[in-house]
C-alpha cells in the first residue's frame, strides 16, 4: 500500500484518541484483574495483601465455580447446536426459494435487534408460572413448569431464548454462505446422479464448513458474554446457581459479593479461555483474509 | 440449481412462514398483552387479540414513573438513544481515523500500535466488569454519559473493518491523489471519507444496536435513574408484587425497548447485513 | 516547457535490492522518450523517482535545472496516467480532472474553462456528468489523459497506460496520445514493456535491463545497431537469432575483419533466406513452418545441440517441413563480445 513517508506527528494524531480509550477503558481494567487476582483485600477494604496464587486455587477447587463451568458448557453447547441447526434449515429454505428470499431474510433477521434482556423477558413472559401461555399449555398436558423452582426448566429458558435471539445472526451468515456456492457445482453434481438430499450433505455443506466453524465459535463467544441480560432477567442465576454462568458468576462475587480477588481470578481465567478461542478463530480468519 | 418440483416449493414456503411465525410469536404476544389489563391476563384465555386498554399502557408508561423506575419511560428512552448515539458516533470516528493512520501512514511502533488495538477484539466488557467499574468510579464518570460510552468504544472490531477495507482500496488512489495536490487531511476527507460511505453506515447500525441493547455496564455505571436505559430497567418490571409481575406494563416496556433497534435493522436491512457478512469475514 | 535531467539515480529498497542503478539520462524540451524493458528491470520505479513517489536513494532530478530530490510530488509540476487509471470512483469525470487545479486554489471560472477545454481536446465532453464505472475502458483511459492534460504540467508520465485496453483499442489510442503530446508539447517519460508501442511511440527509446540502461538512442538507431546482446534480442520480433561460435576465425561466412575467439552472431530473421540443401551458408534442417499470412516463420535446426534459427519468409513461401535445407545470409551480421558487448 502506498503511504504518506514524510509525516511524523499525524499519524499519532489521530491514533491518540482510540489509543488512549484503549489503554484507560481496556488495558488499565485488565492489568488491574491480572494484579488483584493475586490479592486479599481485607474487610473493610482498606488493605490488601499479597496472596500468590490462592484465589486461583480457591476459585478452581470451588464447587460452586465448578459448577458454573460445567452451566456455561452445557449453555453453550446447546445455544449453538440449538441456533445452528434451526437457522440452517430455514436457510438452506430461504435459499432454495426463488422469489422471496429477501422478505423471508426480513421476516427472520430482526431477532438480532432485539436487546438479549429484551429477549429475557419476551419468554419469561411465555413462561410464567400463572399466566404465561407456553407454561398453561405444558400444565394442560400434565408437566408442572416452575422456572423458579425447577432448575432444569430455567436452563431450559434460557436457552430458549437465546436460540431464539441468535439464530437471525446464524441465519444472516449461512444465507450469505449459500447464495456464494457457484450454481455449477451444484449442477454437476445434479449431472452425476446425486440427489437433493446427498447434494446438501456432500456438496453445501462441506463448502459451507468455514462458515460453520465461524459461527460456531461466535455463538460460543455470544453464549459466554452476551446473554448475561437474559440470564439476569430471566432467572438471576437460579435456582439454586442452576443458570449461573462464569460471567455471571464474576459479576456476583465482584460486584455482589464485593470479593475482588476471588472474581479478578475468574476474570483472569476466563481471559485466557476467550484468548484461545479468539486465536483459534484467528488463524482460521486468516487463512481467509490477506495480510500485507 | 433449483428442481421445480411444485409440492417441495410449497413444502418449503410452508415450513418458512411457520418459521417466521414462531420466532414473531413472542413479540406478538407481548404486543397483545401491553393492550390488556394484568386481571384480563391472569383470567385466563389466551391475550391472542388486542385488548380493552389500546395504548393506554403506552402512555402511562411514557409519562409516568412506573414499577421500580424512578423516572418515566420517555426519559430512559432518552438516556438509551444518548447512549447508543454516543456508542455508535465516537466508535466510528475514532476508528477511521485510528485505521487511516495505520493503513496509509509508516511511523515508528506501527504495528505496535496495531496490535495493542487488535488485543482488544478478544474481550468484551463483560470479562473486565469489575475492574472497569472501578477505573469508571476512580474518573469520577459513574452516573455520566461519559462514563456510560467510553469503555464500551474501547474496542477494535471497527478500527479493523475499516483497516481491511482500506487495504482493499488500489494504492494508485492515493499516488493519484498526492500527485494531484492533496495532502493527508484532504485525501482523507476528499476521497477516504466518500468512499467509506457504505461501510460507515453498515458499522453504524450495528453499533447503534450493540449501544441499545446494552444491559450489564449501565446497570453499574447509572446507579442513578437520570442515567438509566431503557433494556437495563427491564428487570424491575418483572418482579412479582402480589405474586404475580405487573406483566401488561413489563411488556409494554419491552415492545418500547425492541422497537427501535428493530426499526433501524429493517429499515437499513441492505447495510447492515453487508456491515455484518463484511465485517466477519 | 522543460527539460528532465537525471543524473546516477539510484534506488535501493532494505539496503539491498537496488532497482535502479546509476541512470544518467537527459530529456529534451517536447520530447518523447520510452523506456522499456522486461518485468522487474526498474522501469517502474523509475516513473515513480521522478513523480516523487518513491524516494530517491541517490542521484539527482532537476526539471528545468531545479533540483527536486525534495520536492513532494504536488510540487514537481508533474501529471501522471496509471495502467489502472486510478480515477476516483466517487467523482464525476468534471470533478476528476477538476480535482487538481481545486487543490491549487484556481478559480472556478478557470477551472471550468480548462476542464471544457481540455474535455473537447480528448472528445469526453459529453461524459462530464457521469462517473467512471459508468464509462468504457477506453473513455476512462481518456479521462485518466484528460486529468493530466488538464493541469498543463511541465512533465508527462505514463505507466503502461494502455495495457488494459483490447488490441485495436490501443492501436487507436497510442496514436492519439502521440498526436496529443506532440499538439502540447509536454516533455514525457513514457513507461511500457510492449516494444511495438515503443518503437511507434518514442522520439528516443531507452531499454533498461537489470535497473541499468542498456541503451539510448531512436528506434531504428536500437533497431539497427544494438549496443548489447539484450537489447538485440529485445528489440525487434521475432526476435534476433544468435549464434555462439567458439572460434571465430573459422567462421566463413564473418567478415574477414572479424577478430578471433569466442563470441556471438546476431542475424535478424529477416537477413536469412533459404536456398537448397548443400548450398549457402550454413545447412540445416527445417523442424516448423508456422504460416502467418502475411509471412511465414521457418524453425530450422542447424546441429543436434544448436538453438533453432528463425527464418522470416513472405507468406507465399511454404516450404514442407522435417527437409533438409541450406540458409543463407542476406543482410548484416551483429557481433557481440562474451560481455554482450557489441563489436564495432
Amino acid at each position: 500500500m502506498a503511504t504518506f513517508q514524510r509525516h511524523r506527528a499525524f499519524p499519532w494524531l489521530l491514533l491518540l484518541p482510540q489509543l488512549a480509550i484503549v489503554a484507560i477503558f481496556f488495558f488499565w481494567p485488565a492489568f488491574q484483574a491480572l494484579r488483584r487476582s493475586f490479592y486479599v483485600q481485607d474487610a473493610f477494604g482498606l488493605g490488601e495483601r499479597f496472596v500468590g496464587l490462592s484465589n486461583y486455587v480457591a476459585v478452581l477447587t470451588s464447587a460452586l465455580w465448578q459448577q458454573a463451568l460445567v452451566n456455561t458448557l452445557l449453555f453453550s453447547a446447546s445455544v449453538a447446536l440449538g441456533a445452528m441447526s434451526i437457522a440452517l434449515l430455514l436457510a438452506t429454505l430461504a435459499d432454495r426459494v426463488l422469489r422471496g428470499a429477501k422478505g423471508y431474510r426480513t421476516l427472520l433477521i430482526w431477532p438480532y435487534a432485539v436487546a438479549p434482556a429484551a429477549a429475557g423477558v419476551l419468554w419469561l413472559f411465555l413462561f410464567d408460572p400463572s399466566l404465561g401461555i407456553i407454561s398453561r399449555a405444558l400444565g394442560s398436558l400434565g408437566i408442572h413448569w416452575n422456572q423458579r423452582l425447577n432448575g432444569g426448566q430455567a436452563m431450559l429458558l434460557v436457552i430458549i431464548a437465546s436460540v431464539w435471539q441468535q439464530m437471525s445472526y446464524n441465519f444472516i451468515f449461512f444465507l450469505a454462505g449459500l447464495q456464494s456456492i457457484p450454481a455449477s457445482l451444484l449442477e454437476s453434481a445434479a449431472i452425476d446422479g446425486a440427489g437433493p438430499w446427498r447434494r446438501f450433505w456432500t456438496i453445501t455443506f462441506p463448502l459451507l464448513s468455514p462458515t460453520t466453524f465461524f459461527l460456531l465459535v461466535m455463538n460460543t463467544i455470544y453464549a459466554f458474554f452476551e446473554t448475561f441480560g437474559t440470564i439476569d432477567t430471566t432467572t438471576g442465576g437460579g435456582p439454586n446457581n442452576a443458570t449461573t454462568t462464569l460471567v455471571y458468576k464474576i459479576y456476583q462475587d465482584g460486584i455482589v459479593g464485593l470479593d475482588l480477588g476471588g472474581s479478578s481470578a475468574q476474570s483472569v481465567i476466563l481471559m485466557v479461555l476467550v484468548g484461545l478461542l479468539t486465536l483459534i478463530q484467528f488463524r482460521y480468519v486468516e487463512r481467509r483474509v490477506q495480510y500485507y | 440449481m433449483r428442481y421445480r418440483r411444485p409440492g417441495l416449493d410449497v413444502a418449503t414456503h410452508v415450513i418458512l412462514i411457520i418459521g417466521a411465525l414462531i420466532f414473531m410469536l413472542p413479540v406478538l404476544l407481548a404486543l397483545m398483552a401491553s393492550t390488556h389489563t394484568l386481571p384480563s391476563l391472569l383470567s385466563g384465555g389466551l391475550a391472542l387479540l388486542p385488548g380493552s386498554e389500546g395504548l393506554d399502557h403506552y402512555i402511562q408508561l411514557l409519562t409516568q414513573p412506573a414499577g421500580g423506575v424512578a423516572v418515566p419511560t420517555w426519559r430512559l428512552m432518552l438516556n438509551s438513544l444518548i447512549m447508543a448515539l454516543g456508542i455508535a458516533v465516537g466508535k466510528l470516528t475514532i476508528s477511521i481515523i485510528a485505521a487511516y493512520a495505520i493503513v496509509f501512514f509508516r511511523f515508528r511502533f506501527r504495528m505496535l500500535c496495531f496490535w495493542l488495538i487488535f488485543v482488544t477484539l478478544m474481550l468484551p466488557v463483560e470479562v473486565r466488569i469489575v475492574p472497569t467499574y472501578g477505573v469508571v468510579a476512580d474518573l469520577g464518570l459513574l452516573n455520566s454519559y461519559p462514563g456510560l460510552i467510553l469503555p464500551l468504544i474501547a474496542s477494535a472490531t471497527a478500527t479493523f473493518l475499516f483497516r481491511q477495507f482500506f487495504l482493499t482500496l488500489p494504492p494508485e488512489l492515493l499516488e493519484a491523489a498526492r500527485l494531484d495536490g492533496a495532502g493527508p487531511w484532504r485525501f482523507f476527507r476528499d476521497i477516504l471519507l466518500p468512499l467509506s460511505k457504505t461501510n460507515m453506515a453498515a458499522l453504524f447500525v450495528i453499533m447503534f444496536i450493540y449501544g441499545w441493547n446494552q444491559y450489564l455496564w449501565p446497570l453499574l455505571a447509572a446507579s442513578d435513574a437520570d442515567y438509566a436505559t431503557l433494556v437495563m430497567s427491564l428487570r424491575r418490571l418483572t418482579i412479582a408484587q402480589d405474586g404475580v409481575p405487573p406483566w401488561q406494563l413489563a411488556t409494554t416496556m419491552t415492545v418500547l425497548a425492541l422497537l427501535p433497534p428493530v426499526a433501524v435493522i429493517v429499515l437499513m436491512q441492505r447495510w447492515f447485513v453487508k456491515g455484518l457478512v463484511d465485517s466477519e469475514k | 516547457m522543460s527539460t528532465l535531467t537525471l543524473e546516477r539515480l539510484n534506488k535501493t529498497y532494505g539496503g539491498n535490492v537496488q532497482a535502479v542503478r546509476g541512470v544518467d539520462l537527459d530529456i529534451a524540451d517536447g520530447e518523447l522518450i520510452v523506456v522499456v524493458g522486461p518485468s522487474g528491470c526498474g522501469k517502474s520505479t523509475l516513473l515513480r523517482l521522478i513523480a516523487g513517489l518513491e524516494e530517491i536513494s541517490d542521484g539527482e532530478l532537476c526539471i528545468d535545472g531545479q533540483r527536486v530530490n525534495d520536492s513532494e510530488p504536488a510540487g514537481r509540476d508533474i501529471a501522471m496516467v496509471f495502467q489502472n487509471y486510478a480515477l476516483y470512483p466517487h467523482m464525476s469525470v468534471y470533478d476528476n480532472m477538476a480535482y487538481s487545479l481545486k487543490n491549487r486554489r484556481t478559480p472556478k471560472e478557470e477551472i471550468r474553462r480548462r476542464v471544457t477545454e481540455t474535455a473537447r481536446l480528448l472528445a469526453i465532453d459529453d461524459l462530464l456528468e457521469r462517473r467512471p464505472r459508468q464509462l468504457s475502458g477506453g473513455q476512462r483511459q481518456r479521462v485518466a489523459m484528460g486529468r493530466a492534460v488538464v493541469r498543463q504540467p511541465k512533465v508527462f508520465l505514463f505507466d503502461e497506460p494502455l495495457s488494459n485496453l483490447d488490441a485495436s483499442l490501443r492501436v487507436q489510442m497510442r496514436q492519439e496520445i502521440r498526436r496529443l503530446q506532440k499538439r502540447l508539447g509536454v516533455t514525457s517519460v513514457y513507461v511500457t514493456h510492449d516494444q511495438v508501442e515503443a518503437m511507434t511511440l518514442a522520439d528516443r527509446l531507452v531499454v533498461m535491463n537489470g535497473g541499468r540502461i542498456e541503451q539510448i538512442g531512436t528506434p531504428m538507431t536500437l533497431f539497427n545497431q544494438p549496443a548489447t546482446r539484450f537489447v538485440a534480442g529485445f528489440i525487434g520480433s521475432p526476435a534476433m537469432n544468435f549464434i555462439d561460435l567458439a572460434h571465430a576465425e573459422q567462421t566463413p561466412w564473418l567478415p574477414a575483419s572479424t577478430p578471433g575467439g569466442a563470441l556471438t552472431a546476431g542475424i535478424r530473421p529477416e537477413h536469412l533466406q533459404l536456398v537448397t540443401a548443400g548450398s549457402g551458408d550454413l545447412p540445416g534442417r527445417i523442424e516448423m513452418v508456422e504460416p502467418l499470412g502475411s509471412e511465414s516463420l521457418v524453425h530450422v535446426r542447424l546441429g543436434e545441440h544448436d538453438p533453432l534459427l528463425v527464418v522470416r519468409l513472405s507468406g507465399d513461401e511454404l516450404p514442407a517441413a522435417e527437409q533438409p535445407t541450406g540458409v543463407a545470409i542476406n543482410g548484416p551480421v551483429h557481433l557481440f563480445d562474451s560481455d554482450g558487448r557489441r563489436l564495432p
